[in-house]
């Protein structure tokens, strides 16, 4: 492990490819490059996630951790190490402060594994628009997690408005299990049901989104109801007629498939930590198209799916966006245009959305 | 509401890879459920699907066996298995679910009322799991008593009932016969108890991640199809060495040999994957009928003396430990003929591969355990270089490793760093392990996974297995009225084995 203090970006290109002669014949077969975008109060938990997906997909880590942007001088400190304490493969973690905060990508460029797909994570409140972060810009695949915004549904509105090709959020990612489980049990079911509920807090952009699916594929009011648990959801029904289909969790690893006119089934639904989510956005590196359907029924917004995956950077400096009060959060043009649109939707909470991205 | 299996599940979407195929409702019916196999391999796997949750909701796993046990019994039975043998951590929660579905039959394979029982048991288990007729039938079982079961399964419409909903599948493990005839007959047997797609021969060599990978380097790339051919490639070496014994299967291994063993099944699919031509999709019959071309175009050289050489193992050394040679082990008779170890010369007379010999060998008691394919490559026609700068370069080598350390490796040459021009081989290694280690899940996780789908592709059909016997009988014949040469525990084999390619001016691989 090599630890530069106050150093440049070169410096650290240096350290790396010392750290890989070092390391001899482990020459990786690297297949991403994984830059993760931290705040200094989350570095531990972004560490520990990111090298629980580093060891299942190899990959070149480069954690960047912006901070004091109004400190008078610039400054880079760097830790790069191979196999050490973030994982079997290489790693970099950057501290950048003042000016050079807002100019990351001086750095991250030129440390990224050629010619391999980079995915972007932010572990921290997403940017407003991917665009003003030249970290996201030059990505391939970009993570998100609305959940930790200080109002996610505004943020997940937001996240569409400002959507294309290759997007995601950890709020889909917490889905996938409860997906997969209503959809094996929906295998046996021939006919199409009349309506469907999820319950959980109407807050959670994981309900939201589970709501957006399920209207998106089955073509049913979808209404979430408020249950008893800590906000996440807790269970989801569909209805056919005097007959239900229901997926309830019984506890933190399982949960019950109830069928009308059949037993109950108790199957695995395990709640997945930060470092599983991200494993499993980095098996795929292709654009998800179900999450954009979903999405964009949540928010009314028409044809994500179809919109460029390509982003221009837009320079956006947080310290004069303060000065000028919030003009950008309205850039996200959505907010205004969806207002009327989201409306229509059938949950509670995409008003709620609307309200916050306005 | 109607419980019809719906192929268009308005929740799946073929683009939506998330979400992992769950099989149908179903149960796993397993003959010889106390047996080593299934304690070692089936348990284990069938836990490490239940783990990953890639079991359907109604799943049940039946044991039919001659024990007098209980289903409680059995589940403990089970839960040790999955205990040692899985390759996901072992969770209380996980297993409690499973046991609640594990369930246990007695039964000897000739007992009319056991089977009886099987069927309606299965008609329980569609009341009470929902199973929906659907049963795949797991033969852990001797050959020698398919006939009976399947018989019998055949007289309690166990195998399939046109009228009854869902699916029958059976499942066999090799050896699928002991020569071409046997294997007809099997075949007949099988094919006519279930229908000829609903049954599974299991070559677990099939279930692995590099096998499978194979086809993506193959046909998914740009780089090796161009040269894959006569014009470019030399010669193909196949190798699977195991340094064990013959174990515990004295018995069997005695009037099998290492050609039934693994020549006629595991060598020849490998064979078959590496030389086939593209299929023109990626399903289960475009890739059987492509595999099944290979294997008729399989041809024996005329000198079967000096290019079919069979060995036997003599006690030596191995791994810092003595090891007793083949005739000193239990229950093999002084006199035994049989080997331990083959090497082949095939050729594939097709125009791709003409004149490209195929070199393909198996023993036990070898320095080590490894399978892998290796591509050697022409020489370059022309060396600008002075003959010593070359001296150390051989020939371009494309190794895929099926195990262990499953991967890739290419050899080529490399100027050796310093004033004068010197090249010499060089490897360049992809590791599984590096790129994706997604821990790799085990052959038979993948193959009872691919079972219950119904997916074919990783599963040869009764030609293959014919034709496979077509090229492995004339060898057997030729080697009845031999005896096998020597060789030492630890070595690679037989001197005849080196002189087979020396006659032909190549070496064997190191593996």
């Amino acid at each position: 492990m090599t630890t530069l203090w106050d150093t440049s970006g070169s410096e650290v290109v240096k350290a790396l490819s010392a750290e890989r002669r070092a390391a001899g014949a482990l020459a990786f077969g690297l297949a991403l490059t994984l830059v993760v975008v931290v705040d200094e109060q989350n570095v531990a938990a972004a560490e520990g996630a990111a090298t629980l997906a580093s060891s299942a997909h190899p990959c070149r880590l480069l954690i960047v951790v912006r901070r004091q942007i109004d400190a008078p001088h610039p400054r880079l400190d760097a830790e790069v190490s191979i196999g050490g304490r973030l994982g079997p493969g290489e790693a970099v973690v950057m501290r950048m402060s003042g000016r050079l905060a807002l100019h990351a990508e001086s750095v991250v460029l030129p440390l990224l594994a050629p010619d391999a797909p980079v995915v972007t994570w932010w572990h921290d409140e997403p940017p407003t628009r991917i665009a003003y972060d030249p970290l996201g810009v030059f990505a391939d695949r970009r993570v998100t997690d609305v959940a930790l915004a200080p109002d996610p549904l505004a943020a997940l509105y937001q996240r569409a408005a400002d959507f294309a090709p290759g997007d995601t959020d950890l709020a889909w990612t917490r889905l996938s299990p409860w997906r997969t489980l209503l959809a094996a049990a929906f295998d046996a079911v021939s006919e199409r049901p009349d309506t469907a509920v999820v319950t959980a807090g109407r807050a959670n952009p994981s309900a939201q989104l589970f709501a957006g699916w399920l209207r998106n594929r089955l073509a049913v009011p979808v209404t979430i109801e408020e249950g008893s648990g800590r906000g996440t959801i807790s269970a989801v029904t569909l209805r056919f007629g005097a007959d239900r289909l229901a997926v309830t969790r019984t506890d933190s690893r399982s949960a019950t498939i109830s069928r009308s006119g059949f037993p109950d089934r108790v199957l695995p639904l395990a709640e997945r930590g930060l470092g599983d989510l991200l494993a499993e956005e980095l098996r795929r590196l292709d654009d998800d198209v179900v999450f954009a359907e979903a999405l964009g029924t949540w928010s009314s917004l028409p044809n994500l799916a179809s919109r460029s995956e390509h982003r221009e950077h837009i320079w956006h400096d947080p310290m004069t966006a303060q000065a000028h009060g919030s003009s950008d959060v309205t850039v996200g043009a959505g907010a205004s245009t969806g207002g009327s649109a989201v409306g229509s939707g059938s949950g509670a909470g995409e008003t709620e959305a609307a309200g916050g991205g306005a | 509401m109607a419980s019809t299996v719906s192929s268009t599940n308005p929740l799946r979407d073929p683009r939506d890879r998330r979400l992992p195929r769950l099989p149908d409702a179903s149960a796993l019916v397993v003959f010889g459920a106390t047996g080593d196999l299934s304690r070692k391999k089936l348990i284990p796997a069938v836990y490490d699907l239940a783990n990953r949750g890639l079991l359907p909701p109604g799943f049940v796993l039946l044991g039919f066996a001659r024990r007098d046990w209980s289903d409680e019994d059995f589940a403990v039975f089970a839960r040790e298995a999955a205990e040692k043998g899985a390759r996901t951590p072992f969770r209380e929660e996980v297993w409690d679910r499973l046991a609640g579905s594990v369930r246990f039959l007695r039964g000897a394979f000739d007992d009319d009322a056991a089977f009886d029982r099987l069927a309606s048991l299965l008609e329980e288990l569609d009341k009470s799991h929902g199973i929906g007729g659907n049963a795949a039938f797991y033969l852990s079982i001797p050959p020698s008593a398919f006939p009976v079961v399947l018989k019998q399964m055949q007289r309690t419409g166990l195998a399939s009932s046109p009228d009854a909903p869902g699916w029958r599948r059976v499942v066999i493990e090799k050896p699928f016969g002991h020569d071409l005839g046997s294997a007809r007959e099997l075949n007949a047997l099988v094919d006519d108890v279930f229908t000829p797609s609903g049954v599974y021969r299991i070559d677990h060599y099939l279930g692995k991640e590099t096998v499978q990978n194979l086809f993506a380097l193959r046909f998914a790339n740009t780089l090796f199809e161009p040269i894959w051919n006569s014009q470019f490639v030399d010669s193909v070496q196949i190798t699977m060495a195991e340094d064990v014994g013959i174990g515990t299967r004295a018995g069997f291994y005695d009037e099998t040999g290492a050609a039934r063993d693994v020549l006629q099944n595991h060598l020849l699919q490998l064979l078959a994957l590496t030389a086939m031509e593209e299929p023109v999709s990626f399903g289960a019959e475009t890739i059987r009928t492509e595999k099944l071309k290979v294997l008729r175009a399989v041809s024996l050289p005329t000198d079967l003396d000096r290019y079919a050489v069979r060995g036997q193992y003599e006690q030596g050394w191995l791994a810092g430990e003595r090891v007793r040679g083949y005739l000193d082990e239990e229950s093999i008779p002084a006199d035994s003929r049989t080997e331990t170890f083959a090497a082949v010369r095939f050729g594939v007379e097709t125009r791709r591969w003409a004149g490209v010999p195929f070199y393909l060998r198996t023993g036990k008691r070898l320095p080590r355990r490894v399978t892998e394919i290796s591509i050697v490559f022409k020489k370059a026609p022309h060396l600008p270089f002075d003959e010593t700068d070359t001296a150390e370069l051989g020939n371009n080598q494309l190794v895929i490793r099926v195990q262990p350390d499953e991967g890739v490796t290419l050899k080529f040459g490399s100027k050796v760093p310093g004033s004068a021009m010197e090249v010499r081989d060089v490897a360049m290694d992809f590791l599984f392990g590096e790129a994706f280690t997604e821990a790799l899940p085990e052959a038979y996780e993948r193959l009872i996974l691919d079972v219950l789908l119904g997916d074919a592709t990783l599963f040869p059909n009764n030609a293959e297995v014919e034709e496979s016997w077509r090229i492995i009988d004339p060898l057997e014949e030729h080697w009845a009225t031999t005896t096998p040469h020597r060789y030492r525990a630890g070595t690679w084999g037989p001197a005849a084995a080196d002189e087979m390619l020396a006659a032909d001016g190549r070496r064997w691989r190191r593996p």
